[in-house]
């Protein structure tokens, strides 16, 4: 056997087994899942409450149906922990508008420290994170029935002169448009994160 | 006090035209303050050139009532905020103010435009002073 007919049988064996294994690799792939979210394996309905919307409307927990919302619980005098998160939520809604995806979530601030976070303040702040987002504010008895059915925690601390800081869960909550608790971001919060998932969650609704 | 004299002599020769002043600060920004609201938020790098450990007690700015530094935490999937009260910069280290750590509150802003004034103090005794400018928004 010639030197050049070996060099083509072993090119050719070559080929088949590349071919082989690409085949291999694509019938055996994992079907593109969620890799940050945590998907809740039942959708667990928001609890009934009553707030205001940043326009000062009495809002219900209907309030969440017939959108996709991502909700996060911050307050306005929060420095970093708060903008940063809801400028990452609206930096993915603005990356999932490039790409076309479909449905888009909604951006919800609830907030923690109804004391001071009025409905005009809200309206100024959550508007600043851009359009057709919400926040929902209220007294604090109606706050506890909403925060406590979704698990999440706030607490206020002591005040020093006019100045106090509310402790509260970071994550972001994902709420269905059937107003069901469906997935949670635990965070650290990151755009591509929720560029990768968001689609996958809310395409199969 | 020993070490507080040495701050003073280096900021002294400092101003005599030697290279080093003994805080530097790098990576400076500071946020505006959200609308309707009166507050930001300062992030830095701060870095001791000296042998001493600097420990900066007081933050002031012409431009606000107060300034704080505070601490953030998640733990256990909870934010939570805290006044610190002394910063300490290690001898020839550095000390990061960052989101989701130690940073300055800047509280209650007064006739605040495209710069702000920061001068840190030790032992009442400045250390840095420091000028920021906003960056242009853009249309």
């Amino acid at each position: 056997m010639t030197t050049g007919i070996r060099k083509t049988i072993y090119i050719v064996i070559l080929a088949a087994a590349l071919a082989l294994g690409v085949t291999v690799a694509l019938r055996t792939q994992v079907p593109d899942t969620p890799l940050f979210a945590f998907v809740l394996p039942e959708p667990n309905p928001v609890p009934a409450f009553s707030l205001l919307d940043q326009h000062g409307s009495p809002v219900d927990q209907s309030v969440f149906e017939g959108h996709w919302d991502l909700v996060f619980f911050g307050f306005t005098h929060c420095p970093d922990i708060c903008p940063t998160t809801l400028q990452v939520l609206a930096a993915a809604r603005t990356q999932l508008v490039d790409i076309k995806a479909t449905p888009l979530p909604r951006i919800v601030l609830v907030s923690v420290d109804p004391e001071r976070d009025t409905p005009e303040i809200l309206a100024q702040y959550v508007n600043y994170f851009g359009e057709g987002n919400l926040g929902l504010t209220g007294s604090i008895e109606e706050l506890r029935k909403l925060t406590a059915g979704l698990g999440i925690y706030f607490e206020k601390q002591a005040t020093t002169g006019d100045s106090y800081a509310v402790d509260h869960s970071a994550a972001v909550l994902l709420i269905d448009p059937d107003g069901g608790l469906h997935a949670l971001f635990s965070g650290p919060h990151v755009v591509e994160n929720y560029v990768h998932d968001l689609p996958l969650i809310m395409s199969k609704q | 006090m020993n070490r507080l004299l040495i701050i003073l002599l280096a900021l002294a020769v400092t101003a005599c035209g030697a290279p080093q002043p003994p805080l530097v600060a790098s990576a400076v920004e500071i946020t505006r303050p959200m609308p309707g609201r009166s507050m930001s938020a300062g992030f830095l790098v701060l870095e001791n050139t000296t042998s001493d450990p600097i420990t900066i007690t007081q933050v002031a700015s012409p431009q606000f009532a107060a300034v704080e530094i505070h601490e953030t935490t998640i733990e256990d999937g909870i934010s939570r905020m805290r006044k610190v009260d002394a910063l300490i910069v290690p001898a020839k280290g550095s000390m990061v103010l960052e989101r989701g750590g130690k940073h300055l509150m800047l509280m209650r802003a007064t006739n605040l435009e495209n710069t702000v004034t920061l001068q840190f103090m030790s032992e009442d005794a400045p250390v840095l002073n420091l000028n920021y400018s906003f960056p242009l928004e853009k249309d």
